[in-house]
């Protein structure tokens, strides 16, 4: 398996308004490992899988494959994508309409010589591993959407490289299909043992699927961790904020008393924020709680009053918008039973929001994370 | 996992293989450059020659501005008629009720009808006294018992009418892409937002097609500007000159004055470049304008409308059936008298018109040399298209081969061919008096169709399926023989068709450079028109009517269809 290490890889797009697509990235993926580029369009995830891939060329840096470089701006060295041994696989599927699905698959397999009963052999293997063998005699364009994409994870797959990058590849299905190719990516890997870089925008999948997950903004790594650790210790708010901490909460001192947009916060914000003016938190929907405005928070938890704006049904739970002072701040609270004191709230109610802080993440002024209680604790025993 | 089977060799400091590419690029963008700016070099070079006598003689003579001012009057007058008829014609096509939808190839007639034929056709029509059309006309009350008129097809007003109506196709051709190309649901949320259909059309539909009619305006001033059959067959004899004829006129002389006729054409050269940069300009990026999304498609609420079918079908009667018409009269009767007795038509023309000195040579000349061009232009297309489609990785080289490739487009057809005849007649290359220069002269010309209609091909066709082939291990070569070359082959067959069409009509260039013993249909049907016999000629008219129609229908049986001709 191909180890991937790339070094001070930057690239700029020219024309009217130029732009840095990657900036001087430094990445290291060890072999056999799924590596998941997660961020939003535009933060050069997709162009760092096409320089890997050697479809762009950057212009400074360079990129090895295990001890073979592939690409290296200073020693002129740029390896053709043909040349790179790689499997890839396509957002657009890309399957050739002028082929049959046998042929589509073992395209990868002619150019590497390898025919006859071997190549045979090989394609039905793959064709089996994504449940695909009855479509093999069909063209593209008679397969649904998943089908298309099976056979084009098989093209993948099929010539056994060292390295498989995938680019937004569920991103054209719908959402039950994406599921469930999604489990068939992971079990592949777990069986064959690729070295996979995967692009997406989804943080569900890249949790799913990832060894590691590398958070893009920018053109940079804001961070690289393991998806656990991403989804529990964001390190900047950026990536909070990526990965579902929707609300943000800027804490402030006021003579003494934490302030919450004008609104008096109960609570010891002091073991988390120290000696600092203000501190600012992420938290999920699910993380924030109400109760009645009258009502005596649980111990250990920080609370501030709120006002209810709107609240939506959701079946087992409720989607709910207050306002504290100006700041938004979501909420999502189970339902209860009919008639429950959630389900009789009203516009321009006053309510309790509190939450446990375990849960959110805590930034300080220059953005970085700080100890949260949870963690403290946990440090503590 | 059997890794080690499938290992491909890394090429490590091999500079053959950097260098190879480079240095055939060099020779691809050379060799163009050869054929479509050297000629155009060459003219500069003999009008400027001895202190620019060319220039001083040129622009000295009475009457050239009066050419001036008649060259421009055909090409502002017939790209203003074309402008609203191409786009009124546009508008139309998009409102037929669907049962009459096949009515949208009428407006392309034109272009498929070779121009001398539709010429011909139409001084048939309108010759002041044997006219068919002013003998119809002489039946009304208000011109009855005059002997002639009322129209007279050789003034410059007629002209410019006859132009005007041909050129409408192209704007129509223009403006119907673009019109494709629009979101139908931006003219849905217009007509939902209260807007009525024709002012939806006025402040969504137009704006939205800017692009494209400044672009087809463009091409067609050009069009109008270099217009060269028309003026010749019609405006000669009552000496209506224009910028082409008066060029075409200098190289008659004897001896010819090439370096007159090379500053003649200067103007039309300059403009035909400063067009060309203006487009390029403006649309440089075209991807700015793709209205893509959505539900796609240009759509119209309404159920269609019987009134654009009859303006399409009044359209196709005066651009295309009507002067067909007056051929084939011609053609069945002895001799030109407007007679139209059914007594009086007789075969006998068509009966020895394969016998007629030179014009079944002619006719074999016209069909083999169109299918040689094509089969060079083809692949230098293909070359060139695929090149410009990865223009980003040819900075350099990239805006260069644009330019090379439009060039052809945007100057007339005249102009290269008394650049031909200089190139062609001096060393290196003495091929006037051969096939080959004709060749030459259909490949140059055909560059900018060959190239523009496979790189659209090639951009619908989008990158991914080139992209998974290099990824999958496959080089340039076998991705471009094993996955572009199948994928685009409807598209190659549309392109031949176009080209084979619009070569087989192919006259101003051909009249240049044909060496006396050499004719093709074109320039041996204007040899029988100078001499007089109408019958012969309109048989020979419709003889390459035919030809082209084989071309035609080749289109439509190779895939493109009617497509073929929205990729220009």
């Amino acid at each position: 398996m191909a180890s991937v290490s790339i070094r001070r890889l930057s690239k700029r797009f020219g024309g009217k308004t130029p732009t840095t697509a990657i900036d001087e990235l430094d990445l290291e993926i060890e072999p056999g490992e799924f590596l998941v580029l997660l961020g939003p369009s535009g933060c050069g995830k997709t162009t760092t899988l096409r320089c890997i891939a050697g479809l762009e060329t950057a212009e400074e840096g360079s990129i090895a494959f295990g001890d073979r470089m592939v690409f290296d701006a200073d020693g002129h060295t740029n390896v053709p994508p043909n040349k790179r041994n790689i499997g890839m696989v396509f957002q657009s599927y890309a399957l050739w309409p002028h082929m049959t699905v046998r042929k589509n698959i073992s395209y990868p397999l002619r150019i590497r010589k390898i025919k006859g009963a071997q190549a045979k052999t090989w394609v039905e293997e793959v064709a089996a591993l994504v449940d695909t063998t009855p479509l093999l005699d069909r063209h593209p364009a008679q397969l649904s959407g998943g089908q298309q994409q099976r056979i084009a994870l098989a093209r993948g797959l099929v010539a056994r490289p060292e390295l498989v990058l995938f680019d937004e590849p569920l991103s054209n299905l719908d959402a039950r299909l994406r599921d469930q190719v999604r489990s068939e990516i992971h079990e592949l890997h777990g069986r064959l043992g690729f070295t996979a870089v995967y692009v997406t925008h989804d943080q569900v999948e890249a949790l799913a699927l990832g060894d590691r997950l590398a958070i893009m903004n920018a053109g940079r790594i804001e961070q690289l961790a393991t998806p656990e650790q991403v989804f529990e210790e964001p390190a900047t708010e950026y990536v909070a904020g990526f990965i579902g901490m929707a609300n943000r909460l800027v804490f402030e001192r006021h003579d003494g008393s934490w302030m919450l947009d004008g609104e008096p916060v109960e609570g010891d914000l002091d073991a988390i924020g120290g000696s600092s003016q203000t501190i600012k938190a992420r938290t999920r929907p699910e993380d924030v709680r109400l109760a009645p405005a009258d009502e005596i928070p649980p111990p250990a938890s920080l609370s501030f009053p709120a006002t209810l704006v709107d609240s939506e049904f959701g079946g087992r739970h409720l989607d709910v918008v207050v306002t504290v002072g100006s700041t938004r701040v979501q909420s999502r609270i189970p339902a209860g039973e009919r008639g429950s004191w959630a389900r009789t709230l009203e516009p321009g109610r006053r309510v309790l929001a509190y939450v446990n802080p375990r849960d959110p993440a805590f930034y300080d002024d220059d953005g970085v994370l700080v100890s949260s209680v949870g963690r403290a604790v946990a440090v503590g025993t | 996992m059997a890794t080690q089977a499938v290992r491909v060799a890394t090429p490590r400091g091999l500079r053959l293989e950097r260098v190879l590419p480079r240095l055939g690029l060099i020779a691809f963008i050379g060799v163009l450059g050869y054929l479509t700016l050297w000629p155009l070099i060459r003219l500069q070079y003999l009008a400027l020659k001895n202190g620019g006598q060319g220039y001083t003689d040129a622009f000295s003579r009475p009457g050239w501005w009066t050419t001036v001012k008649w060259t421009i009057e055909l090409g502002v007058g017939s790209l203003a008629i074309a402008l609203v008829l191409g786009t009124a014609l546009a508008w139309a096509a998009q409102s037929l009720p669907p049962r009459l939808g096949f009515l949208r190839v009428i407006p392309i007639l034109p272009i498929v009808v070779p121009a001398v034929a539709s010429v011909l056709g139409w001084a048939f029509l309108l010759s002041p006294h044997p006219g068919y059309l002013n003998q119809l006309l002489r039946l009304l009350p208000w011109w009855h018992g005059q002997f002639e008129g009322p129209g007279d097809i050789y003034t410059l007003p007629w002209i410019i009418i006859i132009t005007g109506l041909a050129l409408a196709s192209f704007i129509y051709l223009f403006v119907s892409s673009g019109l494709e190309q629009i979101n139908g649901e931006l003219i849905e949320a217009a007509q939902v937002s209260g807007s009525s259909r024709t002012g939806v059309f006025f402040r969504v539909t137009l704006p939205l097609l800017r692009p494209s009619l400044v672009y087809g305006a463009g091409i067609a001033l050009l069009l109008g500007l270099g217009q060269f059959t028309a003026p010749l067959l019609l405006g000669r004899s009552q000496n209506i000159n224009v910028v082409t004829t008066d060029m075409y006129t200098a190289t008659q002389q004897i001896p010819p004055q090439y370096g007159l006729a090379a500053a003649i054409g200067s103007p039309l050269l300059v403009f035909g470049i400063v067009v060309l940069f203006m487009s390029r300009l403006l649309l440089g990026d075209n991807t700015r304008f793709v209205t893509h999304g959505g539900k796609g498609g240009f759509r119209t609420i309404s159920p269609g409308s019987k009134l654009a079918a009859f303006w399409i079908v009044l359209y196709g009667l005066l651009s295309t059936f009507l002067p067909l018409l007056a051929l084939v009269f011609v053609s069945l009767s002895k001799f030109w008298s407007g007679d139209v007795a059914p007594s009086k038509m007789t075969l006998d023309t068509w009966r020895t018109v394969t016998s007629a000195s030179g014009v079944m040579p002619a006719v074999w000349n016209s069909i083999y040399l169109s299918l040689a061009a094509v089969a060079i232009a083809l692949p230098i297309g293909f070359i060139a298209a695929s090149l410009l489609h990865r223009r980003r990785d040819h900075r350099v080289a990239g805006p260069i081969l644009d330019f090379i490739v439009a060039v052809p487009l945007s100057i007339p057809a005249v102009i290269f061919g008394v650049g031909f005849l200089m190139v062609y007649t001096n060393k290196p290359l003495v091929l006037y008096g051969t096939r080959w220069v004709l060749v030459l002269v259909y490949v140059t010309l055909m560059i900018p169709f060959s190239t523009r209609m496979q790189l659209g091909a090639m951009a619908a066709l989008g990158n991914s399926y080139n992209e998974a082939s290099r990824a999958a291990g496959a080089g340039p070569l076998r991705t471009n023989l094993q996955i572009v070359v199948p994928l685009l082959r409807p598209a190659f067959g549309g392109a031949a068709a176009l080209m084979f069409v619009l070569l087989t009509h192919e006259f101003a260039a051909s009249l240049l450079v044909r060496a006396p013993t050499i004719n093709v249909m074109g320039t041996i049907l204007y040899d029988y028109y100078e001499n007089g016999g109408y019958p012969l000629v309109a048989c020979i008219s419709l003889i390459m009517v035919g030809v082209t129609t084989a071309g035609v229908l080749a289109a439509l049986v190779l895939g493109g269809g009617s497509d073929a001709f929205k990729r220009l």
